[in-house]
């Protein structure tokens, strides 16, 4: 009855789907599919392929467009060219140069679930490292290094180091960690943005 | 060129809308509008309205068809719906219930 991978399913390029899609054996979507697909084959969402809702399958191979989460059993292969706005988990995710993903990236289930906890802690000790290091912080004109991302405008560290102590920790505490932390917050948001070296 | 195959395995629950023609093998609920061709092979069933130029049955289908040019019910196809074509034909073997209207 499951013949998988025997018969590949292909969404033609003219085709619109608004529904579900699910089963066994792979499925190529070349056209616009509005609707969950969840099958125990592999999914491929070719360059022209435009995907709305989630995908679920063993391994997920993205050319086109998808709005909508990203599951994979075994993997997941966000390509060049690819754009993709919601969440991805798999045991192995690989984002190629070129694509475009917003969203929570997951690599494997496990440390999924002990993401918050750890979230917690690195919080703790990050602080009372910033304290630490904010004198030191202070003194330099490195911290722009770190919030490069955010604050590359001149009226930065300056004014604030001169007047107030306390305001330099708080912007130190806010800039050696931001690369983590607040990376989680906007994550959270689903504002993220993806950057390549 | 069939540019929309739905596998043997695979359900699809809603509405397919195309250009070209589709082929299916697995198993439709909702809608299947096509310009071109619709064909459903042995061992598909679909639960659907059908529209399209021409429609080729060896599986189950229940639900109307409506098509521009033809329906061909092939031996072995079970359909249950009413069938609205300028040429049906339906072969030994078909089994077949519902209207068949071949108003022009």
């Amino acid at each position: 009855m499951a013949t998988v991978g025997m018969t590949a399913t292909v969404i033609g390029r003219s085709a619109r789907i608004v529904g579900r899609i699910a089963g066994d054996g792979d499925v190529e979507v070349e056209g616009f599919v509005e609707g969950d697909i969840a099958v125990t084959g592999d999914v491929t969402v070719a360059a022209e392929g435009l995907v709305g809702a989630a995908v679920k399958g063993r391994h997920l191979v993205v050319r086109g467009a998808v709005k909508g989460d990203l599951t994979g059993d075994v993997s997941v292969a966000i390509e060049a060219g690819a754009r993709v706005v919601g969440d991805v988990r798999a045991p192995r995710v690989t984002i190629a140069e070129g694509a475009l993903v917003r969203g929570f990236v997951q690599t494997s289930d496990d440390e999924l679930r002990t993401e918050p906890s750890r979230g917690a802690h690195r919080a703790l000790p990050a602080r009372a490292d910033a304290r630490g290091r904010s004198q030191d912080a202070a003194s330099r004109p490195a911290p722009p290094s770190p919030p490069s991302r955010a604050s590359l405008p001149k009226p930065e560290s300056a004014p604030s180091a001169a007047a107030t102590p306390a305001a330099s920790q708080a912007g130190a505490k806010r800039s050696p960690p931001p690369p983590v932390v607040p990376a989680l917050k906007k994550l959270r948001g689903q504002v993220v943005r993806k950057r390549e070296r | 060129m069939a540019s929309t195959v739905i596998g043997a395995g695979i359900t699809i629950e809603g509405d397919i809308t195309t250009d070209d023609d589709i082929v299916v093998q697995g198993t439709v609920r909702g809608k299947v509008t096509a310009k071109e061709g619709v064909t459903i092979e042995h061992g598909a069933s679909v639960e659907a309205d059908v529209t399209g130029s021409s429609l080729t049955v060896a599986g189950a289908l229940t639900g109307n068809v409506n098509a521009n040019d033809r329906v061909d019910l092939q031996s072995g196809s079970r359909v249950i719906g009413n069938v609205k074509a300028a040429r049906v034909t339906i072969a030994d073997g078909a089994q077949f219930k519902g209207n068949v209207d071949m108003d022009v």
